[in-house]
């Protein structure tokens, strides 16, 4: 479980849903959560929260370009690669905070992937979830 | 309005603990009381029925003074109007079910006897002894037995951990039911989550002799307020290596599910933790049974 | 069978039937007070209890004598009423209560000990007294129990010898049960007298607990459905 830590910029919601935007020092990222400011008293602008996202919800993409409707796309540089035989942890970096992505080892080594590349780690709103601090 | 200040010095595996609790029930509710075997749950329970005394405090239940040990009230157990359902059930061996249940009724109210009866689905075998009872039906009977008297406090000692799976999900839907039915105000001793989960409206948790936390079951368990809308609580029954992650198996209800974790987050989980599974409300599937 | 023998025979199993129903009536009090109290002279109350079962018979007479018989200061008081406890039919009851005790104790506290204690609570709980619980509970619940008293007792108090004959002497009609009976008969070389006696002994206490013990038995049977 990837857990990072930042503070709400800004929330837009429908009848049940919310767009949260949360910033982690320098980096956005988006949450999508079944829940209205009405509903969750943490959903305030400039309260801290826990960002959670599975590792194994993180893509990873490697000289990209085009548009994407993936709405977290965070440049980071890998630090570690541990290879299994199927499926493979790689460690990213980006500012001070720690990304763990879980891929296909077949795709690192498609991707060619290796320690200090620069990368985009890619999550979808709705895989990130958040958790009150 | 039920009050409970009990103070007493228990010994619990040759170490001296005192038991301090100061609470109140409000009438017709259903509290949990959770807390480690040997924690003095029992102990609690004791108290309230007047089987045990306690060292200091008072028991006050709908402004009558049960237990007082500064103006040395102690009523006994006869006269304190208690339902108690035992962990081993305690049935008489030596009366039918009919019996059993009519020991309790101060005047034989042969109309309320059939509705527990009914209720309990009890009515076939009411004229049966116990030792040919099942499980299951052994624990109808209890809780019958204990309603019948019309109790001003229901005290469920664990009264379903000895019980398999099915049996106690169609037992927890029955206590619901009698708790609503005649209007009781119940403490349950439990240790099973869902149990917590589906019947009480609050839950005090004991640890070393004291309340160190009580509120809605979802406020006191689930530690931090997490957005998942899918959410469940389980315990740890294996943890498996494979490849770069691990496998973890939870038990959930009555289900095995397994879960997808680093091998990181492993490192802090052990077989027999009790976890929270989160999810959030767009991943999981819809498949209707046919 | 002359009269003497049927006498003889009678006089036993009054003594045996008289002694064993006050056992019952002083050994269930005390048998629940020994299994349910805690207190610290407990261990000297269950020893006292225990002394007939290893003391020599004669010894208990020798006290029961001494303590108890005409000499003595109760022996003395008891006069008054024109009650005596030695050679009497009366002493042998006595001294056959104490003698016996242990066998109607013993059985019934470990019956109360084997009663699950939530039972009593329960019980209690449903609003019945200590003595309803005890009646209505715990009692139909030893029967086992009750009956090895009952027949313990029973058997016990029928082959005394030792203490009879100290207390008792051996007065026909009075005190001579068939124990001492027996001894005299082969004491004079009667062979065939004492014969008689064992015989008829021997086939109505075999008798007796063959009763009791498929009685239980049905006992048990019938609880169990």
């Amino acid at each position: 479980m990837n857990k990072l830590k930042g503070y709400i910029k800004n929330i837009n919601s429908s009848q049940n849903l919310s767009i949260v935007e949360i910033d982690l020092n320098g980096i956005d990222i988006c949450s999508i959560v079944v829940e209205t400011p009405e509903t969750a008293s943490y959903l305030k602008t400039g309260n801290q929260v826990f960002v959670l996202f599975k590792e194994t919800e993180v893509s990873i993409g490697k000289n990209v370009q085009g548009l994407i409707s993936l709405r977290n796309q965070i440049p980071c540089k890998v630090t570690k690669i541990e290879k299994g035989k199927i499926l493979s942890k790689i460690d990213l970096e980006c500012k001070e905070h720690r990304i763990v992505s879980i891929i296909t080892t077949s795709s690192v080594e498609r991707l060619n992937l290796s320690i200090g590349d620069e990368v985009t780690a890619f999550i979808k709103s709705n895989e990130v979830s958040l958790m009150e601090i | 309005m039920i009050e409970l200040n009990l103070k007493k010095l228990l010994n619990i595996e040759n170490k001296d603990q005192t038991l301090d609790i100061d609470i109140k029930i409000k009438t017709r509710e259903f509290i949990t009381l959770f807390g480690k075997s040997g924690a003095g749950k029992t102990t609690i329970l004791k108290m309230i029925a007047g089987l045990v005394q306690p060292d200091e405090g008072f028991i006050k239940v709908n402004g009558q003074l049960w237990f007082d040990k500064e103006k040395n009230i102690n009523l006994p157990p006869q006269k304190r109007k208690v339902g108690f359902v035992f962990q081993d059930y305690a049935l008489f061996p030596n009366m039918t079910v009919e019996q059993n249940i009519k020991f309790g009724m101060e005047k034989e109210d042969k109309n309320f006897l059939k509705e527990l009866l009914e209720i309990t689905e009890l009515y076939d075998i009411k004229d049966r002894k116990p030792v040919t009872l099942s499980g299951g039906q052994r624990q109808r009977v209890a809780l019958a037995r204990a309603v019948a008297r019309k109790p001003d406090i229901l005290l469920l000692d664990e009264p379903l951990s000895a019980l398999d799976f099915e049996i106690r999900q169609k037992l927890q839907e029955k206590l619901k039911e009698i708790h609503n039915r005649f209007d009781l105000t119940t403490v349950l001793v439990s240790h099973d989550f869902s149990e917590i989960f589906k019947l009480s409206n609050r839950v005090f948790v004991l640890e070393n002799g004291k309340i160190t936390r009580s509120g809605k079951p979802e406020d006191v368990f689930v530690q931090e307020r997490l957005s998942g809308k899918v959410k469940f609580s389980g315990e740890i029954l294996g943890i498996k290596k494979d490849d770069v992650v691990c496998i973890v198996s939870v038990l959930i209800g009555g289900n095995i599910i397994k879960v997808i974790a680093t091998q990181e987050e492993a490192k802090s989980l052990s077989v027999g933790d009790k976890v929270v599974i989160a999810s959030k409300a767009f991943n999981p599937f819809i498949l209707k049974i046919d | 069978m002359d009269n003497d023998f049927l006498t003889t025979l009678l006089l036993t199993f009054k003594l045996a039937f008289i002694t064993t129903f006050i056992l019952l009536l002083i050994g269930i009090p005390l048998a629940y007070f020994l299994a349910y109290s805690r207190f610290r002279f407990k261990p000297f109350i269950e020893t006292i209890v225990s002394m007939p079962l290893v003391l020599p018979p004669t010894v208990l007479g020798f006290y029961f004598l001494v303590f108890l018989g005409t000499e003595s200061m109760i022996g003395k008081f008891l006069e008054q009423f024109g009650i005596k406890l030695v050679f009497t039919f009366e002493g042998l009851v006595v001294g056959s209560v104490l003698y016996s005790l242990p066998f109607m104790v013993h059985p019934l506290q470990s019956g109360f000990q084997s009663v699950p204690k939530s039972l009593i609570e329960a019980s209690y709980t449903l609003g019945k007294s200590k003595l309803e619980t005890l009646m209505k509970v715990i009692l139909p619940n030893i029967k086992p129990s009750i009956l090895t008293g009952i027949v313990l007792a029973f058997a016990h108090t029928i082959g005394e010898f030792g203490v009879v004959l100290m207390i008792g002497g051996s007065i026909p009609g009075e005190t001579r049960v068939a124990s001492i009976a027996i001894y005299e008969e082969v004491e004079a070389l009667n062979y065939d007298k004492a014969g008689d006696y064992a015989l008829i002994l021997l086939i109505i206490t075999f008798l007796i607990l063959l009763v009791v013990y498929t009685v239980n038995k049905k006992i048990l049977k019938i609880e169990d459905l």
